[in-house]
């Protein structure tokens, strides 16, 4: 996975809280995951196909989600329940979504899958050797969250 | 006024109920997925106005606005799409979809796109 790669998926996660969530968000260094890593609470996991392989991987703390998904809806949340899980599988398709254009030009387009959102206290994420994952942590009004993305583009 | 809203999130349905009643919608009807929205259409329903995502369990909504028009309907489609891509924008509008509007969106456009498709 190139570096620069990542910067889509970053501008996306800008754009999504200067449009959607009217909140500052920070971001800060780039890194490569390997190993191991202890996720937040929940976690929200797209895969793209097609013209690109890879997947994006957003994990939140209870309470960033819920305030996130709160300020989305423009209501006053406080459970994190379904809606909450549904809100960050919605977020991670905006983030890849707008993010996954900026590569392909007037090409062919690349595909996203359903997203999926892990939710527990106790688990790990492993990152296989073949593939690279690089992460970014972010700071925002609503609460921290990690970025991390693993992309190929096909020639 | 009528409306359909149909996308798998819950959470997205909402924002776009609100979008719609910001436009001076609130008689919203929801779908989670291409194939209800299809059923509802065809079963007689009367919208003024639909809002559909692409990606969605069972029927995508590419898929369902194709089958919405193959079946008659000439109710006004908005395509709400993280698909940015100018081949899918040509794509959702050949299959007769009116408008489009990509997310991450500002509330005021989206308000905005709802009033221009429907002529308010």
């Amino acid at each position: 996975m190139k570096i620069e790669y990542i910067n889509p998926f970053i501008d996306s996660v800008h754009k999504l809280f200067s449009a959607m969530l009217g909140s500052k968000v920070e971001q800060g260094q780039i890194g490569v995951a390997k190993g191991k890593s202890v996720p937040f609470e929940l976690t929200a996991l797209i895969g793209l196909s097609g013209m690109a392989r890879g997947t994006v991987a957003l994990s939140f703390p209870g309470e960033t989600a819920v305030a996130m998904v709160g300020k989305m809806l423009g209501i006053e949340v406080s459970t994190l329940d379904e809606t909450i899980t549904d809100g960050v599988g919605e977020i991670v398709n905006i983030v890849a979504g707008s993010a996954k254009s900026k590569f392909t030009g007037d090409g062919s387009p690349i595909d996203l899958s359903l997203p999926n959102v892990i939710r527990g206290d106790n688990y790990t994420i492993e990152y296989p050797s073949q593939a690279v994952w690089l992460e970014v942590p972010f700071e925002s009004e609503l609460g921290p969250f990690n970025l991390r993305v693993t992309f190929e583009l096909d020639n | 006024m009528k409306a359909l809203v149909v996308d798998d999130s819950e959470v997205m349905r909402k924002v776009l109920m609100g979008a719609l009643s910001r436009a001076g919608i609130t008689d919203v009807d929801q779908a989670g997925d291409g194939n209800i929205a299809v059923e509802k259409v065809k079963s007689g329903e009367e919208y003024d106005l639909i809002l559909m995502d692409w990606y969605m369990p069972n029927m995508l909504g590419i898929e369902a606005v194709q089958a919405i028009r193959a079946a008659g309907s000439t109710i006004p489609i908005i395509m709400v799409t993280t698909e940015a891509e100018k081949s899918r924008v040509i794509e959702a509008l050949k299959a007769g979809a009116n408008n489009y509007i990509i997310k991450p969106f500002e509330p005021a456009a989206i308000v905005q796109k709802i009033k221009d498709t429907i002529g308010g």
